[in-house]
């Protein structure tokens, strides 16, 4: 029998985020390297599954395993790990994926405590070995250190990924085979009411999500106001991008959390990436050095961020931030 | 009412030191000279939500933590801050754990101490939601498993609505969910859930006095080695290194204006539309 | 055997007072300094977490952990805000001669605020005519039917304006012989007649303030005399020598350390001609100076606390660790800056700001002349090594 590669789908207000598609064209290229027509399928919880499945199919899951029921509208550790964790055991995938988003970097390692196997958490590569095992690129200490995690003795490997780590690659079109997790046996757990979730709220994305932007004008610390934080924002609106931050401007309570890039935020590899006023913490870059070009201001000429900066700007960010905002607007009439 | 909450922590090299972090050529091992070892900073919420709860109501706070021995250090600040007693599981047959391993171990360091108390279970166990070092962010989850309990992760909000029955809310990327739960819970908390509060020297004069346990292998005699150290983690660390992120980059100089003109031609010359 | 080394209850609290500091202090202590307003309301968290009583026993409300503690706390306070340092020494001088002198009755009644954080401390003995002629002093203290009258005009007090519960020295008549007879009272905030004056506009050590206290008919029940009538000189020296001039030495030890965490930052991060300007032997020899200043006046301000801990006489040892630690602390200070090049004068490196509060830590709890006459008299009159 063939081995199969399985990436978890995880699904936001209905609709199956972009890392899993993400994860899918990752798990194409290493269902293609591992060989012996070994195929890529798919999990997915919900309800009222039928329209994402068929997404799944198109970039390129062969078979999708779907357990569909109103009261599996919202995701709980309670009902979704052990649906999972029992598809596993019976079909025994070599490799699982998840999307290391809030839900998937607790459901992940729930699935793997309950298969009693391993999860790399957070990978920054997913790669086979000589012996075609999973070799999973983990970051630590804020990502100054990259190590590598086998699971050499069980299956299914697991890992989790963030989004914005893997390019979504055009669809793949496999046809839609999509196979329902008959629930009768998880009829109690479906009900149990020690642990519910009552509502998921969700902001409005405000402008391009993140990882979708081509452009992205992050500001860090060195910003130095909410005011220059405003023309930041206005500049990436400009330029059709979006704004992002590193840890110390969320601090300084100038934007949301949502906008953060590094390991605790989000990865991002925008075709070009100008950072005003950002020294250049390991843990930021680590979410950034895969952009296209990246163009760096800094009072300092010593900031790390300049290391791995393409453009380097000495001199005063709100300055440069307010000659490239006119230089746009002029550009623009 | 009373609440008898165990809070998990961890020793971490101090974050801001992160940089100084190096890779010891030869052994393949991580160098982590002269940077000091802290209390995680976010198990510190952890630990503060424990506190609020038993000063509430009544009950005790327990902090444990699988680490080395050194890790005393950390615990006796957990007591420092409040925790009423502490436990060290520490032993070379615990090294080289991974997150199932090290949950593992911890489930059986709690379900010993509920033992120890009678059979007592505890009502909550809290963790911070990751630690500053390794943020796999796995252990509350497996811990949760391990347990049998529900758990939630990424909590930033924990709110009683009645007896051990909590409304909490838990991050999403781009808003949160909200939760009915009743206890017991393994929660793994957010930095936003509190603001912890300072060691006072009061607390570090009262620790002095407070039970500090270490319990080694044969203090755990229900864990089976399969699942415990090195040896019983699923997943084996391989090559270490530290990635090369350095780009040789062009400096920009002139006027702002100059500058801005060039950084335009810049965003052109990577098919950034401008102007329609 | 170590010579001198931290207890583990000592290095915990001087990691949790570092962490405090630097949530608390580090951030806001240049805009104190530019603004030159005392941070009254972090008394309430210090008094949370035990910086305000930290050598005062436990049934008074404090944390009783000695005056190697309360050296540790002046020194990470100071490490980021002199100003803020000497209003905690200040307040802990206030403390002092109560908790020394006072009656079991006084002690509960003032104590307990006062390590809190609910009130605020201060002592004041200096007078226009100077504060090293202690016993020529004005201000006087009438004894009327049921109670005391005063009447005078203290200056240069630290804490002049947030102080909730002050100890003063007033003239109480003379003796047999002639002489000024002193005596010490404890006054609260809000006493008619009891006002703050002047407030002065210092060049270092602002985010304290130092101002007049200036006392008009001040009338004073008879339970407001501290110690005996008499006794205020004794009081009031006892206060300055061993925790007022020991607190002056651990601020400026802490300035010291950030003297030498700044230096090290800069010399590392500073590249001149492609390398940093560390690799340089002659920054090596200043960075050398000004550890060797640091560990100098942390052993003398140390080893001078932990003689007050063991009940042992020293205030000759606090005199020789004020003197070095403030005249070590103006040297190295200005080491730091000559270091830095033109940064050294730039105010948002807080180089400049360490000077000025070096210069002015030598003044407040008597002079560097002063420490040398104390020495010299000690040492004249019996050295024995």
């Amino acid at each position: 029998m063939s081995k199969k590669i399985w990436v978890h789908a995880e699904l936001s207000d209905g609709k199956i985020t972009n890392v899993t598609f993400e994860l899918l064209s990752k798990a194409l290229d290493l269902a293609k390297e591992m060989g012996d027509g070994a195929e890529v399928e798919a999990t997915l919880i919900g309800t009222g599954l039928d329209g994402e499945a068929g997404r799944l199919a198109e970039f390129g899951a062969k078979k999708i395993y779907a357990a569909d029921d109103p009261r599996l509208k919202l995701y709980s550790p309670v009902t979704y790990a052990p649906i999972l964790a029992d598809l596993a055991s019976t079909h025994s995938p070599e490799i699982y994926v998840f999307g290391a988003t809030a839900a998937g970097s607790a459901l992940g390692p729930t699935v793997a405590a309950r298969l009693k196997t391993g999860i790399a958490a957070h990978c920054v590569d997913l790669q086979l070995n000589g012996e075609k095992k999973l070799k999973a690129l983990v970051p630590s200490f804020g990502g100054k250190v990259i190590g590598e995690i086998l699971c050499p003795g069980k299956i299914p490997q697991m890992a989790s990924v963030k989004p914005g780590i893997f390019v979504k690659k055009e669809p793949a079109l496999a046809p839609k085979a999509v196979e329902k997790v008959d629930l009768r046996t998880y009829a109690k757990l479906l009900d149990a009411k020690a642990l519910e979730p009552v509502s998921a709220v969700r902001r409005p994305p405000s402008g391009l999500p993140l990882n979708e932007a081509q452009v992205v004008i992050c500001g860090g610390f060195g910003v130095g106001s909410q005011e220059n934080w405003n023309r930041l924002e206005e500049l990436a609106r400009l330029l059709g991008g979006a704004a992002a931050a590193t840890r110390p401007a969320v601090d300084e309570g100038w934007t949301g959390e949502h906008t953060m890039v590094g390991t605790s935020g989000q990865s991002i590899r925008p075709k070009v990436y100008i950072g005003f006023g950002i020294s250049g913490a390991t843990h930021h870059i680590c979410g950034m050095n895969e952009s296209g070009v990246i163009v760096s201001v800094n009072r300092d000429e010593e900031a790390a961020i300049f290391q791995v900066s393409d453009f380097r700007v000495v001199g005063d960010g709100s300055v440069i931030l307010s000659a490239l905002l006119n230089a746009v607007k002029a550009e623009m009439e | 009412m009373e609440y008898n909450v165990a809070v998990c922590v961890k020793p971490v090299p101090d974050p801001k030191h992160y940089d100084k972090v190096t890779i010891d050529p030869v052994r393949k091992t991580i160098t982590r000279e002269g940077i000091p070892t802290l209390l995680n900073p976010v198990d510190k919420n952890a630990l503060e939500a424990a506190l609020l709860l038993r000063e509430k109501h009544s009950g005790s706070v327990t902090a444990v933590s699988m680490a080395p021995p050194n890790a005393a250090e950390i615990l006796r600040e957990a007591l420092a801050i409040g925790a009423d007693e502490a436990y060290l599981l520490s032993d070379r047959a615990f090294g080289g754990a991974d997150t199932l391993a090290t949950s593992y171990t911890l489930f059986h360091g709690l379900k010993k101490i509920e033992a120890l108390r009678g059979g007592k279970p505890f009502d909550l166990v809290l963790c911070g939601c990751e630690s500053a070092d390794g943020a796999t962010a796995q252990v509350s989850s497996q811990l949760g498993e391990w347990l049998g309990w529900p758990h939630l992760w990424n909590v930033f909000s924990l709110e009683e609505t009645g007896e051990k029955a909590f409304s909490i809310k838990t991050k999403l990327e781009n808003g949160h969910m909200e939760w009915n739960a009743k206890l017991p819970l393994v929660l793994g908390v957010a930095r936003e859930l509190n603001k912890p509060r300072f060691t006072s020297v009061m607390g570090i004069m009262k620790a002095k006095n407070k039970p500090l346990t270490v319990w080694g292998r044969e203090d755990l005699p229900d864990a089976q080695d399969t699942y415990l150290g090195l040896k019983g983690s699923p997943t084996q660390p391989g090559e270490i290194f530290t990635p090369d992120m350095k780009r040789s980059g062009e400096v920009l100089r002139g006027t702002p204006e100059e500058i801005a003109a060039r950084v335009v031609s810049v965003l052109r010359a990577n098919g950034v539309a401008i102007g329609g | 055997m170590h010579f001198f080394e931290f207890t583990e209850e000592q290095k915990m609290l001087r990691k949790a007072i570092r962490e405090f500091a630097e949530a608390e202090i580090a951030p806001k202590a240049a805009e104190w300094d530019e603004q030159d307003v005392c941070p009254a309301e972090l008394f309430k968290k210090m008094g949370e977490i035990g910086i305000n009583g930290i050598f005062t026993p436990e049934q008074y409300g404090g944390a009783g952990i000695g005056f190697v503690g309360r050296t540790i706390c002046l020194e990470e306070i100071s490490r980021y805000s002199a100003g803020l340092g000497i209003a905690v020494m200040t307040h802990h001088l206030g403390i002092y001669p109560i908790l020394q002198f006072g009656t079991e009755e006084q002690k509960k009644k003032y104590i307990p605020d006062l390590c809190s954080g609910a009130k605020i401390g201060g002592l004041g003995v200096t007078e226009p005519g100077g504060g090293s002629d202690f016993i020529g002093q004005k201000t006087a203290a009438e004894k009327k039917d049921d109670g005391w009258v005063l009447n005078g005009r203290k200056c240069f007090i630290t804490n002049s304006h947030i102080a909730d519960t002050t100890v003063l020295t007033a003239k109480t008549g003379q003796d047999e012989k002639g002489r000024t007879k002193l005596s010490a009272f404890i006054i609260e905030k809000g006493t008619k007649g009891f006002e703050a004056g002047r407030k002065e506009h210092k060049l270092g050590l602002r985010g304290s303030v130092t101002g007049d206290l200036v006392l008009t008919d001040v009338k004073i029940s008879e339970d407001a005399l501290l110690g005996k009538e008499g006794g205020g000189a004794k009081i009031g020296m006892e206060g300055i020598g061993e925790v007022g001039r020991a607190g002056m030495s651990a601020i400026c030890v802490g300035i010291l350390r950030g003297c030498v965490e700044e230096a090290v930052k800069f010399a590392n991060e500073r590249v001149v001609g492609g390398k940093a300007i560390s690799k340089l032997q002659s920054i090596q020899f200043e960075v050398a100076k000004i550890r060797t200043a640091y560990e100098a006046a942390r052993l003398l301000t140390y080893y001078a606390a932990s003689l007050k801990d063991a009940g042992l006489p020293c205030a000759n040892e606090v005199t020789t660790a004020k003197y070095y630690s403030t005249e070590a602390a103006v040297e190295a200070s200005k080491r730091t800056m000559d270091l830095m090049g033109g940064y050294g004068i730039i105010n948002e490196y807080p180089v400049g700001r360490f000077l000025r509060d070096a210069l002015a830590s030598i003044p407040s709890g008597g002079t560097s002349h002063i420490m040398q006459v104390i020495m010299a008299a000690n040492t004249l009159s019996g050295f024995q090594a």
